[in-house]
């Protein structure tokens, strides 16, 4: 038998042969890295943003066709290989679908990443304040977040669409704005429970000021699964992004969205069936991918959740 | 139980005030004049005509009067005169209330007998293939937009094998409720509100199950010899069966948000079509009115939720 001495010598080696010390993240990039599926799902979202970043330059020079650009000779033209701008065929006016896409995941992605920006900031400033001042504060934040949590939120978002024409960047302002329900509450309670830890009544011992424990004790302990949240925050806020332009009162055309590209959906039943799948697909596997990375990321931030599935559950639909 | 009841209905107090506050914001804020919508541009309309029409519609009143008198109106249900079909607002809404609620029950229905099974198949068979199955199957429908998996509802089952029409709600020239004209029709729409459910509650009951199944009251039926059956169904699936009441309110924002969607891909003459008609057609009387009436809808299933969750576990009172 080893004495133990020994025993903790042999860990303390163990240990150092596997890594010097492992952080709490990088520890959870070892584990995201280890996950294929999390990895895949990545791989392609980041594919999807090169290609929506890239969509002018690709469309100057490899497919020579803008977005706008109408050849009526060519509508409902199926998916051909002959054409790289026809690879993914034409539209009613005869515009190239596939430049059109890639214009759509610009916005798709803009107002996921942009949007779920405008959610964590408000949600976390006003959860970890309700949170951490109680009181009054606290009241109002909670009667404003159950008041607009009786709203249909959906009829509210048609109702703004019809009043202004949204474009990219005022739609998820707006979809930000009556988003942050989730994300504050959660803020909230989890600065409930940090409050009343020592280290903060230790920073306060020592004359730390309210923003600073909140900002630099507080908020760095929520952030593990804020992170979560924020990945299906982003996959909600493309589907409802979609939903609205596909009403016709979210993207306005000429600007082409995934969820635009199908309002007109009847009329492509009998003669273009490839303009309703490649957007829809697509709006799919992006918000698949989000989801699947928010689980993932889950997994790797809190093993004890593994295998508890959530994927889409707080952040769909604002529901 | 009194107290608790008239608690919750005074806490409901400012609640409602919000909403209609934040509605009465929305609708005066747009840029949209509702006296120059009402007139045909056209016509010779003197300045005087505008102001009649405006003080007859009480817009030239000072703000908090008119607050006041949406607060009544609202109260009362007197949404005026549709501007499109110069018809009471709330008479056209309540004829419309029958088509809506048709297929809502019926996708509801179905939702919970398919869904709730699946979410107990998953939780005995935790970490095994039927989970796993499951388990992307409720992430891929939950990725999936409502109008595209509609739009694919009608390319594969109603075009590739009939089985159901289109649209619409019954064949032209026949007019009925309860025959196989309207129950053809309702396949596609009922499908489509109960990929909502399918999607949502596998993951909600699984969850349920899993932790009831920890209890100790469990091993003690078990351990009493109660045969696995009896356990089942009379310890388990009673107590996991909470959640599904209590979520009704979360499952009706889904099926508020739906109705658009659904009626629109369907073309069903429901409340949602009305309400999309009604923004294409800028007829104020009858947003607003939808807008209140479906928050208020909203707010009295929070409260019943509240209720049944007090009557079902009374823990909740304590608090």
């Amino acid at each position: 038998m080893a004495s133990p001495a020994v025993a903790v010598e042999a860990t303390v080696r163990l240990g150092e042969e596997r890594r010097a010390s492992a952080s709490f993240w990088s520890d959870a990039w070892w584990r995201i890295r280890h996950d294929p599926t999390t990895m895949a799902a990545i791989a392609i979202l980041l594919v999807m943003v090169v290609l929506a970043v890239s969509a002018d330059v690709l469309a100057d020079n490899f497919f020579n066709w803008s977005f706008s650009r109408q050849d009526l000779t060519q509508s409902y033209r199926k998916p051909t290989l002959d054409d790289p701008a026809f690879w993914m065929g034409a539209d009613n006016l005869g515009r190239s679908q596939i430049v059109r896409l890639l214009y759509g995941a610009r916005v798709s992605l803009f107002v996921g990443f942009f949007g779920m920006a405008v959610t964590m900031t408000l949600g976390v400033v006003m959860g970890v304040t309700a949170g951490y001042f109680r009181g009054k504060w606290d009241d109002f934040v909670v009667w404003l977040v159950s008041t607009l949590n009786s709203i249909p939120l959906f009829f509210l978002f048609l109702i703004i669409g019809f009043m202004f024409r949204l474009n990219a960047v005022v739609l998820p302002l707006f979809l930000g704005a009556f988003g942050w329900f989730s994300i504050c509450n959660f803020a909230r309670g989890q600065t409930f429970a940090l409050r009343e830890r020592d280290y903060v009544t230790a920073a306060r011992t020592i004359g730390a000021s309210n923003v600073r424990i909140m900002s630099r004790h507080i908020f760095p302990n929520v952030i593990p699964l804020l992170i979560v949240l924020a990945m299906l925050d982003v996959g909600g806020l493309i589907l409802t992004e979609s939903a609205l332009s596909f009403l016709g009162f979210g993207i306005q055309p000429p600007q082409p969205s995934w969820g635009n590209m199908l309002s007109d959906a009847p009329n492509f039943y009998f003669r273009g069936s490839h303009l309703i799948y490649f957007p829809g697909i697509l709006i799919s596997l992006t918000v698949l991918c989000t989801y699947l990375i928010g689980d993932g990321l889950r997994d790797a931030l809190d093993p004890r959740l593994r295998g508890s599935f959530s994927a889409g559950g707080a952040a769909r639909r604002g529901r | 139980m009194g107290r608790f009841i008239a608690r919750r209905l005074l806490q409901a107090i400012p609640t409602v005030f919000g909403i209609m506050l934040i509605s009465f914001i929305l609708l005066r804020i747009s840029p949209a004049d509702p006296v120059k919508l009402m007139l045909p541009s056209d016509a010779e309309i003197t300045e005087e005509d505008k102001d009649r029409l405006r003080t007859s519609l009480g817009l030239n009143k000072p703000l908090p009067v008119q607050f006041f008198d949406f607060v009544v109106q609202s109260a009362t249900l007197d949404f005026g005169k549709s501007f499109y079909y110069n018809r009471p607002a709330r008479e056209m809404i309540f004829e419309r209330i029958p088509n809506s609620i048709q297929p809502v029950l019926l996708g509801l229905l179905v939702g919970v007998v398919v869904g709730i099974p699946l979410g107990f198949v998953a939780a005995l068979n935790r970490g095994r293939r039927p989970d796993h199955a499951i388990r992307v199957s409720s992430v891929l429908l939950n990725s999936t937009p409502d109008f595209f998996l509609g739009l694919l509802f009608i390319l594969f089952l109603a075009i590739q094998f009939k089985w159901f029409p289109i649209g619409s709600m019954n064949v032209v020239g026949v007019d009925c409720v309860f025959c196989w004209d309207r129950a053809w029709h309702l396949i596609g729409p009922v499908l489509l509100y109960a990929n909502g459910s399918i999607a949502f509650y596998p993951r909600l009951i699984r969850t349920e199950v899993l932790e009831v199944l920890g209890q100790d009251f469990v091993r003690t039926a078990r351990a009493k010899g109660l045969q696995e059956r009896v356990v089942m169904s009379g310890h388990v699936l009673r107590n996991a069966l909470i959640p599904v009441v209590t979520n009704f309110g979360a499952i009706l924002t889904i099926v508020f948000a739906g109705n658009v969607i659904v009626e629109r891909v369907f073309n069903w003459p429901g409340l949602g079509r009305l309400f999309f008609d009604s923004l294409i057609q800028k007829d104020y009387p009858i947003i607003q009115a939808t807008l209140v009436m479906s928050a208020g809808l909203l707010l009295i299933s929070y409260i019943m939720r509240d209720i049944t969750y007090a009557l079902i576990d009374p823990r909740i009172k304590v608090r």
